[in-house]
């Protein structure tokens, strides 16, 4: 193509609001579509001397208010009563009126940034930034303190000397054909143009690369880490403090921790059963918690019924079932020995359960026991 | 006295400016370099922010111990700057949002200025929270976001709404100063010849070209951001009150916090934007656009949240003695009579009483004397804010753990830093943007609209 | 000066309005009267919201008249005789009072508090009977004395058409505004907080000056649009003005929801018993279906009616939102005052109705008696002219 000027549009300035506001009713009037009035602010009535309809941008801060209100809503929710649900304050969990605030703030930030990016999108274009007006003498003017309207050469009725003669009937001050250059012409919406594109992704790669390098290794360096690093004890760490060098110390001798009685019959299952009684009554809340570790830590081997049908398939050896004769007549003592230090190929299970916790067990033994080998008594 | 003409509208502007010497008047500091005084105060300025530097640096090598805070006195300095940063931005919303809303048309020529102090307030605000909580780094923390802890934040904390409020209103006052922005961006960039200014005036103008086809969208957004502002900018003062408010200390735990916060937000910010008005006016020569008369009606704005914080003053104490309430009364006669009656006393005389001058006439549209006053009401309700939190912690319900709080010098370093921040933050302003909008001034000069009668 | 060259032809009501308010007014006061007869306690409560209800339209017009001296407003100077007139019920306040006085002891339980109650014997210094009659006439007095000389500056404006009288109202507008929030303030804790003589709130007063410049505006909406609709005001006024009313109405609404919820988030969120038990009376029962009513009447309804910018201007939709605002108010001051006598549920029967009709009687026939004698329009308001030539 030539680098030929071509005619964009007919331009009048003119002094005073008055003036441009009876010319754009006139303007309207002649039927024009493409045209424009240029002001360096506001002038009211402008809109009705140009026919304009209301601007639509409310209903797009409507519509985003609402979901923001509604989002946050959902998503406190959500996180408070479902994914997080933790009692703070006694409220409950999901505790409307404190969410109040939020959504409140939630919805103002996501109308206002919609509204404005609605107006930059829509009607600015964004991002494109160049249009044949910009730089002109005609530009320079309407931006401080003239008036101007621009018929575009594009719309159907313009014709140049009825746009002149048009402007002279209401006393414009100068009119000015406006002229493109070839290169300006083919300005579409540019939100797909490479350079903008790549420039996006420069800018996605960089934050990435920020956020990786801050969450990944910022806050391991120091001083970031100082919260890691301190300067105190960890455990099996060797200890500068003490002659023997452990970090770790042991029990003050002679004293015994609480819930962990020492356990005397160590090899003598019989002296055991003779001698131990069950401290723990029979409860409802003591079987219940019998019942929960027999099933977790009796019941693969022994079965759930203690009838010695085990879950591993022959992996491992049966036990014998606890109904039996011998075991019915065992005292709860007896029963806490082997428990305590494990019998034939069952392990110590000292480890696994507390002291109250291996009675609860054995008393929910004895109810199975019990169930399966129930008196006509039991019934009334 | 002079007789006033009700009949027809004052002019807002003096001396019948025409438009383009308007623009000359607000777009000269932008295109002149910076003289001598400005690197002076700049210098100054600076200096002070070396202390902000200090102070942090040493808060977060050694700790928050550098700090006078300790039991019971957790919150004290930090807290006490914070609340009166953000609300020293408050005036800025209320001129360009509220007061737009109301047509006040005597706004325009303070708004721009007014709306950069928020921001810059509200910024020297955020940076409080950010180190109290002593790893500002770990700040990302405060927004809730699926990480990897699979922990959420607390939404029934008030200091996580400040987060929320906080936040929105900076990115909201930010947008609506940039919103306004755009068109005097584009009137530098077709008035400059300077080739680096007009890239930078064109990227940001966004291809304004003063279409009336914008202008009515932009005016649509303008009112949506003012009307969503209004809300704005009372939340969140009111979620700064709630983070007293909901708790059960006497003196904190009282339900007119809210509106009363507020009021005394606005109360200072007006205080703080007549100062620094007061002598940008001087120094640009501003005196025909910011004129006696807007500097008056912001003294009556002044003395009216004035009131209403005295009025609060009034109502927590004639409450706390009717609720029956031990706790709440001790409270109360404790600030006024206590260890810390001096910054009781300091607070009523700077807030309730100063303000009430602006009654005279006179004394509204002295210079001088509103500059005094205007400092007074800074000092005053910087020393509410301490006033309600320090003395409600330093004697609460257990008298055992009493004790008298002092700041450190640390404290002292970061609060006039955080002055120089600010203050840092204004001077380049100054220098770099118009501080009047040159589109909402122009359209409120005499003649600038079309005349009823011709048309209708 | 000559610009107030403005054309207004007074026209008389017609006289059905006088005819419609002395009914409502004869039939208000029987049920009333017999209502007093019948069970006179449940008669006094009614009679608080009632007065409450004629404090708020009363002194909330007269703040509204103030209020437009003092910031200068235009837009509203063609409309501000209606709030002149409504403000003329501070007159005959006391009408609604006398009968309260009188059954002072079946109201409010801090006259006659158990010595054991040490609460209560330690706020007699002010909760005690003399000095609350004392305070209702003192309060009534200022309200007397400016309502006195700002309307008859007003008036007299009509005729001189000196500027000087607005320059004189103005000031008593900024001494009025100082004393009307102080009165506005102990009114409500006086009538309406000490009903629940244990509990407090300091932004009690606040609450209840929300509403009462809902209502006080609400009512003003509504003859202005119905008056200007029917050509009784001048000539010229556009719908920029309805917007400015539709606009304040929003505002308003939502001050009001803002003070009520920060009221309640408050007391909720501490949870302190001696708080939450004043909430939780208006909880009880089917009382907690009165209390969500509240929320929709007072808030809901009107804040989405008033949401757009078209039905801020559009004067049926104007009428109807402030009618529901209006209601809201008396819905408000129910709320405020039933749930502390009756804590088991909601009561509603033909006693209830007494005060609403008599009210609204009153206020037609008031209305109607100023109407017949002044103008409508303060015709020598030098801000009139611009007033009426009002755009946004």
């Amino acid at each position: 193509m030539m680098s030929e000027k071509i005619l964009y549009s007919y331009t009048g300035i003119f002094d005073t609001p008055n003036a441009v506001i009876h010319a754009a009713e006139q303007v309207s009037k002649e039927g024009f579509t493409k045209y424009d009035v240029n002001t360096p602010y506001p002038l009211h009535g402008m809109d009705k001397a140009m026919k304009l309809p209301p601007s639509k941008l409310g209903y797009v801060a409507l519509v985003f208010g609402l979901a923001g209100t509604l989002g946050a809503l959902l998503s406190l929710w959500w996180v408070s009563a479902i994914d997080y649900p933790i009692v703070i304050g006694g409220k409950p969990l999901f505790s409307f009126p404190a969410y109040i605030p939020v959504m409140f703030e939630v919805t103002v930030l996501s109308a206002s940034i919609a509204t404005v990016l609605a107006m930059l999108f829509i009607f600015f274009k964004f991002p494109n930034n160049s249009h044949p007006l910009h730089g002109t003498e005609y530009m320079k003017k309407v931006s401080s303190d003239k008036y101007g309207i621009s018929i575009q050469a594009e719309d159907p009725k313009f014709d140049e000397s009825l746009v002149r003669k048009l402007f002279e009937s209401v006393h414009a001050k100068e009119i000015n054909p406006l002229y493109w250059d070839n290169d300006e012409i083919n300005h579409k919406n540019k939100i797909f143009e490479p350079k903008f594109l790549v420039f996006l992704l420069v800018i996605g790669i960089i934050t990435s690369c920020t956020a990786y390098f801050t969450l990944n290794k910022l806050m391991f360096m120091l001083p970031f880490n100082w919260m890691m690093e301190q300067p105190k004890q960890n455990a099996q760490q060797r200890s500068l403090v003490f002659n023997d060098g452990f970090g770790m110390r042991q029990p003050v001798t002679g004293t015994v921790a609480r819930g962990y009685l020492p356990y005397v019959f160590k090899g003598q299952p019989d002296l055991a059963g003779e001698k131990l009684v069950n401290p723990v009554p029979i409860s409802k809340e003591s079987l219940k918690l019998g019942q929960t570790k027999f099933d977790i830590y009796c019941s693969p081997c022994h079965g759930y019924h203690a009838e010695g049908d085990s879950r591993l398939r022959g992996q491992y050896p049966n036990p014998p079932s606890l109904h039996s004769e011998k075991v019915r007549k065992w005292s709860d003592g007896r029963i806490f020995a082997v428990l305590t230090d494990g019998q034939n190929v069952m392990p110590s299970y000292s480890s696994q359960l507390t002291l109250d916790e291996r009675w609860a067990v054995i008393n929910y033994v004895r109810a199975l026991q019990r169930a399966l080998n129930a008196k006509e008594s039991d019934l009334q | 006295m002079s007789m006033i003409d009700y009949t027809r509208e004052l002019s807002v502007l003096e001396g019948k400016p025409s438009l383009r010497e308007l623009d000359e008047l607000i777009s000269k500091p932008l295109e002149t370099k910076p003289n001598k005084k400005f690197y002076i105060a700049l210098s100054i300025t600076l200096s002070m922010m070396g202390l902000l530097v200090i102070g942090l640096g040493l808060t977060f090598y050694y700790g928050i111990g550098m700090w006078g805070n300790n039991v019971p006195v957790g919150w004290a300095f930090d807290i006490v700057n914070f609340v009166f940063w953000v609300g020293i931005g408050h005036a800025g919303t209320l001129i360009s949002a509220i007061l737009f809303l109301f047509r006040q048309k005597w706004r325009t020529g303070i708004a721009r200025f007014a709306e950069g102090m928020t921001i810059f307030a509200v910024m020297t605000a955020g940076l409080f929270p950010l180190i109290h909580v002593g790893r500002p780094w770990l700040a990302g923390y405060l927004f809730p976001y699926p990480n990897q802890h699979s922990l959420w934040v607390n939404f029934t904390s008030p200091l996580l709404w400040d987060v929320f409020a906080v936040s929105t209103y900076f990115t909201v006052s930010l947008i609506f100063w940039y919103v306004g922005l755009i068109p005097d961006f584009a009137t530098l960039r077709e008035k400059t010849n300077h080739k680096f200014k007009k890239i930078i005036y064109s990227v940001f103008s966004l291809g304004w070209r003063f279409s009336n086809r914008h202008w009515q969208n932009y005016e649509m957004v303008y009112l949506i951001l003012a009307g969503f502002a209004t809300p704005l900018v009372l939340s969140v003062h009111t979620i700064v009150s709630f983070d007293f408010a909901v708790s059960i200390i006497p003196g904190w735990h009282t339900t007119i916090f809210p509106p009363y916060f507020v009021a005394g937000a606005v109360f200072s910010g007006f205080a703080m934007v007549q100062n620094v008005l007061i002598i940008i006016r001087k120094i640009f020569n501003y005196e025909h656009i910011i004129t006696l008369d807007t500097l008056e009606k912001m003294n009556k704005v002044i003395l009216l949240t004035g009131s209403m914080v005295g009025y609060g003053y009034a109502m927590e104490f004639f409450i706390a003695w009717y609720s029956g309430v031990e706790a709440e009364s001790f409270t109360f006669l404790n600030r006024a009579l206590g260890p810390y009656a001096w910054a009781y006393w300091i607070m009523i005389t700077c807030n309730v009483v100063s303000p009430q001058l602006f009654w005279f006439k006179k004394i509204r549209r002295a210079i001088p004397v509103m500059f005094i006053i205007a400092v007074f009401i800074n000092v005053g309700m910087w020393f509410e804010r301490f006033v309600i939190i320090v003395t409600s912690l330093s004697r609460d319900f257990l008298p055992s753990s009493w004790a008298y709080y002092k700041p450190t010098l640390v404290d002292g370093m970061i609060l006039i830093g955080s002055f120089g921040f600010f203050f840092t933050w204004i001077l380049l302003f100054t220098k770099a943007l118009p501080v009047v909008s040159m589109a909402e001034v122009k359209a409120v000069a005499d003649g600038a609209q079309p005349s009823h009668k011709e048309h209708s | 000066m000559s610009s107030s060259s403005v054309e207004y032809h007074k026209k008389e009501l017609p006289k059905k309005f006088q005819t419609i308010g002395l009914v409502l007014l004869l039939a208000g006061l029987v049920i009333v009267i017999l209502g007093y007869i019948v069970n006179p306690e449940r008669s006094a409560q009614n009679n608080i919201i009632g007065f409450s209800f004629l404090v708020s339209i009363a002194v909330g017009s007269l703040f509204f008249v103030a209020i437009e001296y003092l910031s200068g407003a235009v837009w509203s100077t063609p409309f501000r005789r209606v709030s002149e007139f409504l403000s003329s019920i501070i007159v005959i306040l006391p009408l609604l009072a006398i009968p309260l006085l009188l059954n002072i002891n079946s109201v409010f339980h801090w006259t006659h508090p158990e010595p054991t109650d040490k609460i209560l014997v330690g706020k007699a210094p002010y909760l005690n009977v003399q000095f609350f009659i004392f305070r209702v006439i003192f309060f009534w007095l200022i309200w007397l004395v400016f309502y006195y000389f700002i309307t008859k500056n007003s008036r007299r404006q009509d005729h001189s058409k000196d500027q000087f009288i607005t320059t004189a109202n103005v000031k008593l507008s900024a001494i009025f505004m100082p004393l009307f929030a102080l009165t506005i303030t102990f009114t409500a804790i006086d009538w309406l907080m000490s009903l629940a003589p244990h509990w407090f709130s300091t932004i009690f007063g606040v609450y209840y000056f929300s509403g009462t410049v809902l209502a006080a505006l609400a009512l003003s909406t509504i003859f202005i649009v119905a008056l200007n609709e029917r050509n009784y005001l001048v000539e010229g006024i556009t719908s920029d003005s309805y917007y400015s009313l539709g606009a304040l109405l929003f505002a308003f609404t939502n001050f009001w929801a803002y003070i009520a919820f920060s009221q309640f988030l408050l007391i909720w969120y501490a949870n302190l018993p001696e708080e939450t038990i004043w909430f939780l009376d208006r909880w009880n029962g089917s009382w907690k279906f009165f209390s969500i009513g509240l929320m929709i009447f007072h808030f809901l309804i009107p804040y989405i009616g008033l949401l757009s910018q078209p039905s801020k201007s559009n004067p049926k939709r104007l009428i109807f939102m402030a009618g529901v605002v209006l209601f809201a108010h008396y819905y408000d001051l129910f709320w405020l005052v039933m749930p502390n006598f009756y804590k088991e549920g909601i009561v509603f029967g033909w006693i209830e109705l007494g005060f609403p009709i008599f009210i609204s009687g009153l206020i037609i026939s008031v209305f109607v008696f100023k109407t017949n004698r002044e103008n409508l329009v303060p015709i020598g308001d030098p801000k009139l002219k611009r007033g009426i030539d009002f755009s946004l």
